[in-house]
């Protein structure tokens, strides 16, 4: 499966992920620098570099968590051009065409794990309470999370609460999966049962772009790798060959940091 | 000793009487007060000009001039303006105006403590600025608040005492005048006060429990 995966060709299938000359800057604080990405179906984007380079930013422009100030993003067909007044109507179906997970969750504490996954299912897709509820299950039963379902987020590790979160998200039928970090806010050991699941999630065909600190995971899953820096892409193509013979100084100088540690 | 008792026993009828009116007007001014205290709540960060500064000039006013201001405008002002209320009414006018704008900063505290990762999820899902707040906000936000809610009720619960300067037949002003016919002020003052206490201190640890109740999962 994985072979297959590194097979296809960017450039050959449609892209799910288009973004295109984004920039944002808060007052004179250069943030992204004329970012362009695409995302092809089915396929693996790691987003790695230091702190400040803008990975999160770009991942949270992708469904408007945050406004760039110029460029446009296309996800599954929903197209959002930054200089141009969002309808909410092409906000809500570009953000229901991509899934996101936090590096904090973001589960809602006062719901239990099964409400987490449904509610979003009945207020955005309309589902009624038996369908989301037997859809949830599913998912959660797919995380291992079976036996969660009618506790609270508090009552479940990071690594659980994460696996929720990545549940809640699959439960919209998204056609790509963005990953803030989904990692870093956990230890080692329980990070590994998120990366299970990812990994899971990657050879199932989920078109994913992951921002992240793990190597491995960029070297071992991803089928694209992106290197960012002040702002900008300074690099991108095949992890193995980028983590091998990087061709630019500042990500020897990153991957130096990362690696050598 | 004996007198306290005699006093307890003699005027207990009269006393509960006002006691009864003083948690009316509680519970009238808490039943009016809250839901716009809810809205002013919205109101002081909304975009919309003229409701935010409606709701910022109530707020402010509510929680700058003191209860007892207020109660006197509503009794003894109101009418040079030509709108005459019963002490009852002005008197529970004042208080809801207390109230809601109370209310209204400390429900705002309670939404605005609700992390902004969770409202992020929620957007990120696509759902709703409605659905953000009707699942999201309000029911946490309100949940955060409940406890110094329910300690401001107790508090408006003693202010009430204040309304027996607009001849509002409360637990005070029987007491003062039980007080001023047969000049047994320490008694009477005395059992007045243990019936504030009677109703404020349960009432505090019914605030505590619920504290403890809501933010079991938080």
């Amino acid at each position: 499966m994985e072979q297959l995966m590194i097979e296809l060709n960017p450039q050959t299938t449609q892209p799910v992920v288009q973004v295109k000359n984004l920039a944002k800057a808060y007052g004179s604080n250069v943030v992204l620098r004329d970012v362009s990405l695409s995302v092809a179906e089915g396929s693996v984007t790691a987003m790695i570099g230091p702190s400040g380079a803008g990975k999160s930013t770009v991942l949270r422009c992708m469904n408007l968590l945050e406004q760039p100030d110029s460029g446009e993003i296309v996800i599954d067909g929903h197209c959002i051009n930054a200089g141009k007044k969002t309808s909410p109507k092409s906000l809500a179906a570009l953000r229901r065409s991509a899934g996101m997970v936090f590096q904090h969750f973001n589960l809602f504490p006062h719901m239990t794990v099964l409400r987490n996954v449904s509610l979003p299912q009945e207020r955005v897709l309309g589902c009624s309470r038996e369908q989301a509820n037997e859809k949830s299950m599913e998912l959660l039963k797919r995380m291992g999370l079976a036996d969660k379902a009618d506790q609270y987020p508090s009552r479940c590790s990071g690594g659980q609460q994460q696996r929720i979160a990545i549940a809640r998200a699959l439960a919209l039928g998204p056609r790509v999966m963005l990953f803030d970090e989904p990692t870093s806010a956990l230890d080692p050991e329980v990070g590994v049962e998120v990366l299970e699941v990812m990994k899971e999630l990657a050879s199932t065909g989920m078109t994913m772009v992951v921002v992240t600190h793990e190597m491995a995971f960029a070297e071992n899953v991803a089928d694209e790798l992106v290197v960012m820096a002040d702002g900008g892409i300074i690099e991108k193509g095949h992890p193995g060959q980028i983590l091998k013979d990087p061709q630019h100084e500042r990500t020897r100088r990153f991957l130096r940091a990362v690696l050598e540690r | 000793m004996n007198n306290l008792v005699d006093v307890a026993i003699e005027y207990g009828p009269t006393l509960l009487g006002g006691l009864k009116v003083s948690l009316t007007l509680t519970i009238l001014s808490l039943a009016l007060g809250l839901p716009i205290g809810l809205l002013f709540s919205f109101g002081v960060t909304a975009k919309n000009k003229a409701f935010r500064y409606i709701s910022v000039f109530f707020v402010e006013v509510g929680r700058g001039a003191p209860a007892l201001v207020l109660l006197q405008l509503m009794y003894y002002g109101l009418p040079n303006a030509n709108i005459t209320l019963s002490s009852m009414a002005s008197a529970c006018l004042a208080l809801t105006w207390t109230t809601a704008a109370y209310s209204a900063e400390l429900i705002r505290g309670g939404m605005q403590s609700v992390p902004s990762g969770e409202i992020e999820g929620s957007h990120a899902l696509g759902m709703s600025y409605r659905d953000c707040l009707r699942f999201v906000v309000i029911p946490q936000g309100l949940r955060i608040a409940l406890p110094s809610l329910m300690g401001f009720a107790v508090l408006l619960f003693q202010a009430t005492s204040l309304a027996y300067s607009v001849a509002v037949p409360e637990l005070m002003s029987q007491a003062y005048s039980i007080g001023s016919s047969t000049f047994q002020y320490l008694p009477v003052f005395i059992v007045a006060g243990l019936l504030y206490a009677a109703i404020s201190i349960p009432a505090t640890w019914l605030s505590v429990g619920a504290e403890r109740l809501l933010s079991r999962h938080l």
